[in-house]
């Protein structure tokens, strides 16, 4: 069972109160079609140009803020170039991050490719292996959406795996300049922040 | 039988972390570098700054780049194989997205009577061409008298919004 990229996003959109958010390859449209002013949002990232790097990026986020929260949408293509951030991640223990995987078994940008032991890998079993305070599966957006206040509120690392319905997708069009735009707006708002 | 003068002396690992300290570094992220694990070792008996362990150099990168943009004054410490294999984090995050990021990195396995580009091993006579390649500037601290290299590198990487480097040419003592 499997669900669509939409319905999730949404979710995440509508809960994330003042969460700094990231997002990367496919989870990249799907923020902007859920949040149509992400552009300008000083709180939020799209991370390219640096693959697997969202959940290296967020880390150092949440650690820098650990009164803030930070959840980052991952691809499943993107969290296998690093998949030691899992390791990283509970080994530094921030509460405050939420790592959300959206798994659609493929390299959406590239073509569709299948991912390497597509089908058989377990992100769950992983994350909880790594160390992870708390791993979750879902498979249905509906069971996702009723728990995801809990998962918000939970003291993390909080990890959670999406099944998502395989899908070719675009490339986000963002570059990594804008990246870096998007990235010194998000410092300057914290640095705001700090000063008041 | 003669022996061979060094070349690159042995910086000891207290004036490093001196250095570090006073530029005010908040955070170190690192995978461990052989070269300077008296570094390390060190760093592992303080409270500041914090040490941060990273299972590859690709995610102690974007680690940086986090800490940074968090407000925090991090830096990488990290082996001559490690910058080899984060050139397109180090490219996208630090180059293009333009996030200071300077790196302490090890000469590992350097010859330390030969100068980089005379050691016949690729993981040192490359290292500075790489460097050069990617217009990352670069600094030697090949013995005690070049400490000053920490504070040029570290300061040029935030005036630049870039990528630096300080070369430690001999295992840390």
């Amino acid at each position: 069972m499997s669900m669509n990229r939409k319905d999730p996003t949404e979710a995440l959109a509508a809960l994330r109160g003042d969460a700094i958010t990231i997002t990367t390859e496919q989870c990249i449209k799907a923020w902007r079609e859920a949040v149509p002013d992400a552009l300008d949002d000083p709180t939020h990232v799209d991370v390219v140009g640096a693959m697997g790097s969202a959940s290296s990026i967020a880390l150092g986020i949440a650690l820098a803020q650990p009164n803030r929260k930070v959840i980052v949408m991952d691809g499943d293509g993107s969290l296998l170039m690093q998949l030691g951030s899992l390791v990283t991640i509970a080994g530094a223990a921030p509460e405050n991050l939420v790592h959300i995987v959206f798994e659609n078994g493929v390299y959406a940008t590239s073509g569709g490719q299948p991912l390497p032991a597509e089908g058989r890998l377990d992100f769950e079993v992983m994350a909880r292996g790594a160390g992870f305070a708390h791993a979750a599966r879902y498979d249905d957006a509906a069971a996702f959406k009723a728990d995801l206040p809990g998962l918000l509120e939970r003291r993390g690392p909080v990890f959670v795996t999406l099944q998502i319905e395989h899908e070719v997708g675009v490339p986000s069009g963002t570059r990594s300049a804008m990246m870096g735009q998007q990235l010194e707006a998000l410092r300057k708002q914290l640095a705001d922040a700090a000063a008041d | 039988m003669a022996v061979t003068a060094a070349v690159a002396i042995s910086v000891p690992a207290e004036s490093i972390v001196r250095e570090i300290e006073a530029l005010g570094i908040t955070h170190v992220v690192n995978v461990p570098d052989t070269h300077q694990k008296s570094v390390l070792a060190l760093l592992a008996r303080r409270s500041h700054p914090t040490l941060v362990t990273a299972c590859t150099e690709d995610e102690a990168v974007g680690i940086n780049a986090g800490l940074y943009v968090g407000g925090k004054r991090p830096m990488l410490l990290i082996q001559n194989t490690g910058l080899l294999a984060s050139i397109n984090c180090i490219k996208g995050i630090a180059m293009d997205a333009r996030i200071p990021t300077f790196m302490l990195v090890g000469l590992f396995s350097r010859d330390v009577t030969k100068a980089p580009a005379d050691d016949p091993k690729r993981v040192i006579n490359r290292i500075s061409p790489t460097l050069d390649t990617w217009e990352i500037p670069w600094y030697p601290l090949e013995r005690p008298d070049q400490l000053g290299a920490i504070a040029e590198a570290y300061q040029r990487s935030l005036e630049t919004s870039g990528p630096t480097v300080v070369l430690v040419g001999a295992p840390t003592s």
